[in-house]
């Protein structure tokens, strides 16, 4: 008998050292065994929307402007925005915090039951990204953040990189279909094993947040 | 044998050995050794037998060029014990051996050589021509090496990898090195490619000295750090190139050590600028049994011993044609091997230090001789030298014929890059015309031998790359730097001893010896490629490794061409690996829906569906009685979340959805959902689904499953001159489904939701929301898609393992049962209702499955996509139709997709069941019309019915509950 909450689609075999309750979303905030990096985090309960709209200038969500060139990204106030294409722009929610209300505007979705909402980060994680894609997530330029929409473990996505320190180190967060949850979860920690991947827990994440953009500690 | 444990070279650790089993024992290399080594030092020489007539073979070139020593490794048959490092414990066998390796059954094919000329099985075999079949099947038993089961399975793990850089060299030698640190001086990202295990190409065991006085080895291992200390340089080891294809893309295999976590690894790399400085490997000198153990390359010889500690022989002697192999003559000696002469193949060009080198240690210099003959029946015991006119000739006791005609650059990667190559009269090399367009080469390839020409040229190939990569750069410095060393070096041009050539090996793999080329072209094949495939020259397991540099010198010679000689053509991949490694790890990437865990503890069997995996039963019964029963009279849950689910929005929504679907969408309401069918071109349908308005402007949709993903590029490709204004959110894995159905179905929703759900307030085709329990938000729909009265219920999915949950608490006092895929496919097909794709194919248009209700003609705002083709269609008394057929037999239902025949092929079988429910074997076909009318006698043929045809007839449709009362009720 499930309990009377919701389920993400990722469920990591490693017991859970502290969790909470979010919504009727039972968030892990630390698992057993975290090791030195690289980490795998689940953030499916994050809210993430999706905007269409034939002119994405007007809108603000967060506060924050949508980019104009497909590819760019800007974050502020704990939102990132990602311009996709000439009409649309996912916009994911990253702070812990509330979650925000549904979307008021008809050109906001959302669209976080739709995805699997993952971060990779650490030493060795654009080497862990080069066994799943043919991507260049590690090219020099444009400059952290930005977005790249394709295959990864040949799954379609939307990877935005967050971070690049060094020629293999950094941070992604990418979304997938939320039924490819399971394959692409075993995939990345079968890739990132020789790099010493494991699963973490949302502090995790939001320390490694806070040390890409401090504003958010 | 005891090692040399003291050089600087080495790249053993002596004090670690590790065992290996071969021929019953255990024998023990030590860490650092390849397999060959490892045996080679417990004293083994001859490693396997060749193809064709069972001479012994052994270490050659240390560089796996030639088959000679590969061997059947834990059960892998042909693996190059040359490069394969040693693991502890390997079990080792020789291949092509009857007997032993010392005494070989087979070995008298040796003395039938003269009834096997070249192409023998294409001429002598066929007379008369009922030998063939027999002679055909004794040549495939006895083509190949090695043994392998039919269903044997690579052990190993295998993945890919896709890297990305600026610059991508080739080679870690010193030109390669000094390139790839050019290039990243300049801020780039570059990606260093070497096969062997470590950097430093021919310097990594070399004494000799650069302009600077620094042993090679020791200037080696500085490049070597300061390789490694740069950030900007990937260096790969173990990883030969293996392709190149467009726009700069590198292919490569790196082989994984004990501790890396994998076998083999596929290199896809990207990179704006390619250098090639992949060196040079040696051109075998061709004489009499120059394939008999004991006879081996400089590098081999010189490598056994400065890399591995091993001396190759004790009394040696030398026949070489460049000064690599006079430096091997005098460092050799200096380790203890007894060298008693050097025959040089070049009259001149010698380098005086090492000629005075040689004359302070009493060695002879034989300017303008060369090896004639080895002798010996299994190893080398005695070795003939001749001038290279033939006119003088010494014999020499010795267990070692040290041999090597020339230096050959290996030009593969350049080739496979797009180069073409010429033949170069001062080098003897086949070097490039001209490069690719970003393609750049460096170091000895180009015969650049000088320890600092080779460095020049290297970082001058790095300085072009980078202004590949849009870098300012200073090229006239770098060339400068080059041009103050010596130039290329002029080459060796023999080719072969003056001998006969009967045993004078062209080919090791292939057994192909100077005779074949000679009998080859005096059959008229009278240019390399031809050649090599009459005289098989190059096409064993080492490719071109070993002949292809000599079989175009040697034709050109034979043919006295004028013309310069045209080398072979070399293609992907350069050197073997395994079918394992291009696999990769060959993840299976599949959706699970957000029941899949559930549906697994109630013991469901899942199918691979598409994308998707979905329960296709949850019993054995492959029939699914209970799961059907309990629908028909209780009720039944399903889990169908696959289904596409989308959303909408936007001024021009409704055009759109004018656009593609087949009906009069402006009749979706929002109390109401709305069945409608979306046509391809030629009126074929390609789904069907419900729309239901949730706003203005804004539409919820469903496709089929197998629809979902190509949804949105249907929509938008048939409104793209439109300018519309609509925008599409697949919401496909937001939402789960449960198909809750069976007459109980009301009884058990009114238990967990508050909502008014009788057929008044929620009648069929209804659409409402609500939640379950106060808590789960649903979107509900009254379907009958198995034919009773049926609640779609769609909740996001996180909220979708509660739900499932609930529901079946809630039937629990009803015998609720979770049905599958199957039973849900029985169920329709009782009540008539069409799967696309299982009652249609590619040719089946909305007409033909009788869903023209759906089509609405008076649409004219925003043409139908199909409506054309279906007018068209209309009249047309060609088409099938589908019918509802009965089998004659109840107990022997036809196979889906069975033909229908009778003289002809008259339609075929679309689904076809034993209904529990009705106790009848009843199903739908398309047929041809003139079939298609109620009481028609069909015949069906399928694979299994022995001839005997089957019988069925045509029958109204639908089978169950004509009137809809359950579905509807």
């Amino acid at each position: 008998m499930t309990e009377n909450q919701r389920q993400s689609p990722v469920q990591f075999s490693v017991p859970a050292l502290d969790a909470e309750e979010r919504d009727r979303w039972p968030v892990v905030l630390e698992y057993a065994d975290e090791g030195e990096g690289p980490d795998l985090v689940d953030l499916s309960h994050l809210t993430r929307w999706d905007l269409q709209d034939r002119d994405l200038q007007q809108f603000r969500p967060g506060g924050v402007v949508v980019p104009e060139r497909p590819g760019s990204c800007a974050f502020g106030n704990g939102v990132l925005v990602n311009r996709m294409n000439r009409t649309q722009a996912s916009i994911w929610h990253l702070n812990p915090g509330e979650p925000p209300g549904p979307p008021s505007e008809s050109a906001l979705t959302d669209v976080t039951e739709a995805t699997v909402f993952l971060a990779l980060f650490g030493p060795g994680v654009f080497s862990i990204g080069e066994k799943l894609t043919a991507l260049d997530l590690s090219r020099p330029e444009p400059k952290p953040p930005f977005l790249i929409q394709g295959p990864f473990s040949r799954v379609p996505c939307q990877i935005v990189v967050l971070e690049r320190s060094g020629e293999t180190d950094g941070g992604l967060l990418f979304t997938c279909s939320r039924g490819y949850a399971a394959d692409m979860v075993d995939s990345v920690l079968s890739a990132g094993r020789e790099f010493g991947l494991r699963p973490a827990g949302e502090k995790a994440f939001l320390r490694w947040l806070s040390s890409v953009f401090p504003e958010t500690e | 044998m005891s090692r040399l444990e003291h050089l600087p070279t080495l790249r053993i650790d002596p004090s670690l050995t590790l065992p290996l089993h071969y021929r019953g024992k255990t024998r023990y290399g030590v860490s650092g050794d390849t397999v060959a080594t490892a045996l080679f030092a417990d004293g083994v020489r001859i490693f396997g037998r060749s193809l064709k007539y069972h001479r012994p073979r052994g270490l050659y070139s240390l560089d796996g060029e030639c088959a000679n020593t590969t061997m059947a490794v834990d059960g892998v048959p042909n693996v190059r014990t040359e490069t394969t490092p040693l693991v502890s414990g390997m079990r080792v066998a020789v291949q092509n051996v009857m007997g032993f390796p010392e005494f070989d059954v087979m070995g008298f094919m040796d003395r039938l050589s003269p009834f096997m000329p070249a192409g023998f099985y294409y001429r002598i075999l066929h007379k008369p021509a009922m030998i063939w079949p027999l002679a055909l099947k004794s040549i495939r038993k006895a083509a190949g090496l090695g043994k392998i089961s039919p269903d044997f399975r690579t052990i190993g793990t295998f993945e890919e990898r896709y890297l990305h850089a600026d610059v991508c060299v080739v080679g870690g030698g010193a030109a390669g090195m000094s390139a790839a640190l050019a290039a990243a001086e300049s801020g780039l990202r570059v990606i260093l490619l070497e096969a062997r295990p470590w950097l430093g190409g021919c310097w990594d065991y070399r004494s000799g000295a650069d302009s600077d006085a620094l042993p090679l080895y020791e200037r080696s291992r500085e490049l070597a750090r300061e390789v490694a200390d740069e950030p900007r340089i990937r260096v790969f080891c173990r990883t030969p190139m293996i392709g190149a294809y467009n726009d700069n893309l590198v292919t490569a295999v790196q082989s994984g050590g004990e501790d890396e976590g994998f076998t083999e690894r596929y290199i896809e790399i990207r990179a704006q600028s390619v250098v090639v400085a992949t060196g040079c490997i040696e051109r075998p000198l061709l004489f009499e049994n120059n394939d008999r153990p004991g006879v081996m390359q400089v590098g081999c010889a010189h490598r056994l011993a400065r890399t591995y500690g091993i001396l190759p022989g004790k009394t040696a002697v030398f026949s070489v044609g460049h000064d690599m192999g006079l430096e091997a003559a005098v460092d050799l000696s200096e380790l203890g091997v007894e060298v008693l002469c050097v025959a040089d193949a070049r009259e001149d060009g010698q380098h005086p230090g090492l000629v005075r080198a040689l004359t302070e240690r009493g060695i002879p210099l034989l300017r303008g001789w060369v090896a004639a003959r080895a002798f010996g029946k299994r190893h080398v015991k005695k070795a003939a030298v001749t001038t290279v006119e033939g006119t003088v000739r010494r014999e020499f006791a010795c267990d070692l014929l040290v041999a090597s005609a020339g230096l050959s650059p290996v030009t593969g990667p350049l080739t496979v890059a797009g180069a073409r190559l010429a033949y170069d009269v001062h080098t003897g090399y086949f070097l490039p015309e001209a490069l690719p367009c970003g393609v750049h080469a460096a170091g000895r390839l180009l015969g650049w031998n000088d320890p600092g020409a080779a460095e020049a040229s290297g970082r001058l190939a790095g300085v072009r790359a980078a202004a590949d990569c849009g870098k300012t750069v200073d090229s006239d410095a770098a060339e400068a730097a080059l041009a103050a060393h010596p130039g290329p070096e002029s080459g060796c041009k023999l080719v072969t001893a003056p001998v006969a050539g009967k045993k004078a090996f062209v080919c090791f793999d292939e057994d192909a010896t100077v005779k074949n080329v000679r009998q080859a072209i005096d059959m008229g094949f009278d240019v390399p490629e031809l050649i090599k495939r009459f005289a098989a020259v190059g096409l064993g397991p080492g490719q071109g490794g070993i002949p292809g540099h000599n079989l175009p010198l040697l034709a050109a010679r034979y043919r006295a061409d004028t013309a310069p000689p045209r080398p072979t053509t070399v293609r992907s991949p350069l050197v073997p690996a395994l079918i394992a490694a291009y696999a990769g790890a060959q993840r299976d990437m599949c959706k699970r829906t957000p029941l899949h865990r559930l549906q697994e503890r109630d013991g469901g069997v899942f199918r691979r569906t598409g994308v998707w995996k979905r329960a296709r039963y949850f019993s054995d019964d492959t029939e699914c009685r209970e799961e059907i029963l309990a629908v028909r009279n209780g009720v039944g849950m399903l889990d169908a979340s696959t289904l596409g689910k989308f959303r909408i929005h936007g001024p021009d929504a409704l055009n759109a959805l004018q656009r593609v679907y087949v009906s009069d969408m402006r009749k979706v309401g929002s109390d109401r959902v709305k069945y409608s069918a979306m046509c391809n071109d030629d009126g074929c349908v390609i789904d069907d689904g419900v729309a239901v308005k949730i706003g203005e402007n804004d539409y919820y949709f469903t496709t089929s499953t197998g629809r979902a993903g190509a949804t949105v590029e249907w929509i938008r490709y048939h409104t793209r001159f439109d300018e519309w204004d609509f925008h599409l959110v697949n919401l496909t894995d937001a939402l789960g489904v449960i198909n809750l159905a069976g007459p109980d179905a009301r009884t058990v929703l009114e238990s967990i939701t508050d909502a008014d759900v009788s057929n008044e307030a929620f009648p069929f085709a209804g659409y409402r929301t609500f939640r379950v329990d106060g808590w789960i938000p649903v979107r509900a729909m009254r379907l009958g898609f198995v034919g009773e009265l049926s609640f779609e219920l769609h909740a996001p999915s996180s909220f979708m393992p509660a739900l499932w949950d609930r529901v079946a608490e809630a039937g629990k006092p009803h015998g609720i049962r979770n049905f599958g895929m199957e039973a849900q496919n029985v169920l329709r097909m009782e009540k008539g209702h069409v799967i696309l794709g299982q009652e249609s194919e590619q040719r089946t248009n909305l007409l033909d499955l009788g869903l023209g209700f759906l089509w609405d003609r008076s649409k004219t705002d925003a043409a139908t996509v199909g409506a054309v083709a279906l007018e068209q269609a209309e009249d047309d008394p060609d088409r099938l139709t589908l019918v509802g057929i009965e089998m004659d037999d109840p107990d022997r239902p036809a196979k889906d997709g069975s033909v229908i025949v009778d003289d002809r092929i008259r339609g075929y079988v679309c689904t076809l069941r034993r209904s529990v429910t009705l106790n009848r074997a009843v199903g739908m076909a398309l047929v041809e019309a003139p079939l298609s009318a109620p009481g028609t006698h069909l015949e069906i043929f399928e694979d299994d019915c022995n001839g005997q045809r089957l019988k069925a007839k045509v029958v109204p449709m639908p089978f169950y509950d004509p009137e809809g009362k359950r579905m509807k009720g």
